[in-house]
């Protein structure tokens, strides 16, 4: 910022001493010279995410039964006691975490992976082509990445238990493995789709990683007869493991609200391991019976008080390493 | 695919690689066979055959004969009679799905627009302009990454919906979808026009530029890859968006593409799967071929700093 005050300054031929009433002024200037900029930004920013957010905290307080047409009444912290004591909400909470913790380590190593081949691939046009096909699932709408798997997972005609059953003869029809129904396989599954899904995406955050490694500073170790394994440890993976904490972060925030999926591959069943605290939420406030968004959004304010837990201790446990 | 395998193929991948650049012509005989380029090249591969498999067997269904759509094997004993016939129903008879088309279409188109000309707008005055409590605002939209908006707070955003009338009407969709993707669009643009140099905007204004006409002669075109990027991945995600078109949108002409294929992928009824699989073709048509025309730009995009974010 220091930066562009003081050329700004010398261009408008503003006298060096300014008395405290102009510099107000000019404040005041400032403001209505560059916030119409900002204006759209604001109305959506405010509008379709402080109030939203602020509402469900409002509504979290309230017994509001959305179908029952009363008026709600206030009722304290009583949502969040009866949340708090709630198996169904922990085991959401459980599941969640179960989740995130297969997700998180895939969607940053094996995009990690793809990216160190990547990049020494000396053709570049052969490089472009790879880059693109990776590229081609992140460009797919999510909702149909989900259908997708669902085929792919399919008993009858997904081709991964064709493949097991009829070409391998691995599994016969009674044993094949049940991909999405198997709570074992439930969330792998669902993690081997994101990754697929986000291949593409996340290799080219670690490419552009890579490219900030000075070359010299690798042929130097190769001259000195370090091995590939050991420039890799005493190099590349501290070049990169900037990216790979702020992926981390990131891709903790992404797995545990993850909603869209289970919804879609697990449908609305409480025993389902895909029926987690987000899911939980919706079907309490969309769902069946009189539809209590008081009760959800005191989920929704937990969940996202457990989560913002988290993600703080882990910027103080990575800021600590620096 | 594991951590194991990774190294040991590395190893050798990067020792034959960097003898191939610098020293190949004297001493490194040529018939040696360069085990970690093809192993480099193995893993390549592998990875984009199992990016692609699952969409070449979607191709594959939505030219199956009815029958044979539901059957065990891979390849079907009669492909559907013409070839185009499942696209054809889809496109004529379908008229649930076409509506939905266009839904969908008229909300993405709505939610680009908007997205990126607020990004563009929001971006210029953090990074360009004296812009008083610049370090607020962007601490704020940093914070919102971080928190869980479209789960908590969707009760909040269908009660204004609600009160601004506005559910079961399609358009309004582009309303909480341009707010959900506003603070990483604007950091998107912010990294780029940050790799625009300063003293450009100030000889500008020496010259009697006011910022508006700076921002629309000067910074544009400069930041017109920053755009690509923006506009595909507020594409993808409004395209894509399926939790509050489901939420807000009860009535069924009023559905976007992918609560449409989503609810519809049972394969009962008029919908077969071979059927769907021509929709669902038709459904990432758009944004493949967006990208194929744009990757050009969306590549040098994303290496001019949208990726700072």
């Amino acid at each position: 910022m220091a930066q562009v005050a003081a050329p700004r300054n010398a261009i408008h031929g503003v006298l060096p001493a300014k008395t405290a009433r102009s510099g107000r002024w000019n404040a005041a200037l400032d403001l209505l010279r560059t916030y119409p900029y900002l204006l759209p930004a604001i109305i959506f920013f405010v509008g379709w995410q402080v109030i939203p957010i602020y509402d469900a905290l409002r509504l979290s307080f309230t017994d509001d039964k959305f179908l029952d047409q009363a008026a709600p009444n206030w009722v304290g912290l009583q949502n969040y006691r009866d949340v708090l004591n709630d198996p169904l909400f922990w085991e959401g909470i459980k599941r969640a975490l179960i989740f995130t913790g297969i997700f998180v380590p895939g969607m940053i190593f094996i995009p990690m992976f793809a990216a160190i081949c990547l990049d020494r691939v000396a053709s570049n046009k052969l490089s472009t082509v790879y880059r693109l096909i990776l590229l081609v699932p992140s460009m797919i709408p999510a909702p149909l990445i989900f259908v997708l798997w669902l085929w792919m997972y399919n008993n009858y005609v997904g081709p991964i238990n064709f493949f097991l059953v009829d070409v391998l003869g691995i599994f016969n029809l009674r044993t094949q493995p049940q991909w999405l129904a198997d709570p074992r396989l439930t969330f792998l599954s669902i993690a081997t789709m994101e990754w697929w899904w986000g291949l593409g995406y996340h290799t080219i955050f670690f490419l552009a990683g890579l490219a900030t490694i000075p070359r010299d500073l690798l042929d130097a170790a190769r001259v000195d007869g370090a091995s590939e394994w050991r420039m890799f440890w005493g190099v590349t993976i501290w070049r990169l493991l900037p990216i790979i904490l702020v992926l981390a972060v990131i891709r903790f925030g992404s797995a545990m609200a993850v909603i869209e999926e289970y919804i879609i591959m697990g449908g609305f069943d409480k025993t389902r391991s895909t029926y987690t605290w987000t899911v939980y939420l919706y079907d309490t406030a969309f769902g069946g019976g009189l539809q209590f968004r008081g009760y959800a959004a005191a989920i929704g304010w937990i969940g996202a008080f457990f989560m913002l837990i988290v993600v703080a201790i882990m910027f103080y446990l990575f800021r600590s390493r620096d | 695919m594991s951590l194991g395998e990774m190294t040991a193929g590395e190893m050798t991948v990067g020792r034959v690689g960097a003898i191939d650049h610098e020293v190949t012509d004297v001493w490194q005989p040529k018939r040696r066979i360069k085990w970690g380029t093809i192993g480099r090249h193995v893993v390549l591969i592998a990875l984009c055959l199992w990016v692609l498999l699952p969409l070449a067997w979607v191709l594959l269904l939505s030219v199956k004969s009815l029958p044979d759509g539901t059957q065990r094997y891979l390849w079907p004993h009669n492909f559907v009679d013409p070839i185009y016939a499942h696209y054809k129903f889809v496109i004529e008879k379908a008229t649930a799905a076409v509506v939905s088309f266009k839904n969908s279409v008229l909300v993405t188109t709505l939610t680009v627009v908007a997205s990126t000309i607020t990004a563009v707008l929001a971006a210029y005055a953090l990074v360009h302009l004296k812009t008083p409590f610049r370090a607020v605002v962007t601490a704020l939209l940093v914070a919102s990454l971080f928190f869980p908006t479209r789960v908590t707070a969707l009760l909040g955003i269908y009660n204004i919906q609600d009160r601004l009338g506005l559910i079961n009407v399609t358009w309004s969709l582009m309303l909480p979808y341009t707010a959900l993707t506003v603070a990483i669009s604007v950091f998107i643009m912010r990294g780029v026009f940050e790799t625009v140099p300063k003293e450009l905007l100030d000889s500008a204004r020496v010259d009697g530029a006011n910022s508006a006409r700076i921002l629309a002669g000067i910074m544009l075109p400069l930041v017109r890859n920053g755009i690509v990027v923006v506009i595909i991945v507020n594409f993808v995600a409004a395209w894509g968006e399926y939790l509050l078109a489901l939420t807000l949108m009860n009535d069924a002409a009023k559905r976007t593409l992918p609560v449409f294929i989503a609810n519809s992928s049972g394969g009962v009824g008029a919908f077969l799967w071979p059927r769907i699989a021509a929709l669902y073709i038709i459904a990432i048509l758009p944004a493949l071929i967006t990208f194929g025309i744009a990757q050009r730009w969306f590549m040098k995009g994303l290496q001019e700093g949208a990726l700072k974010a």
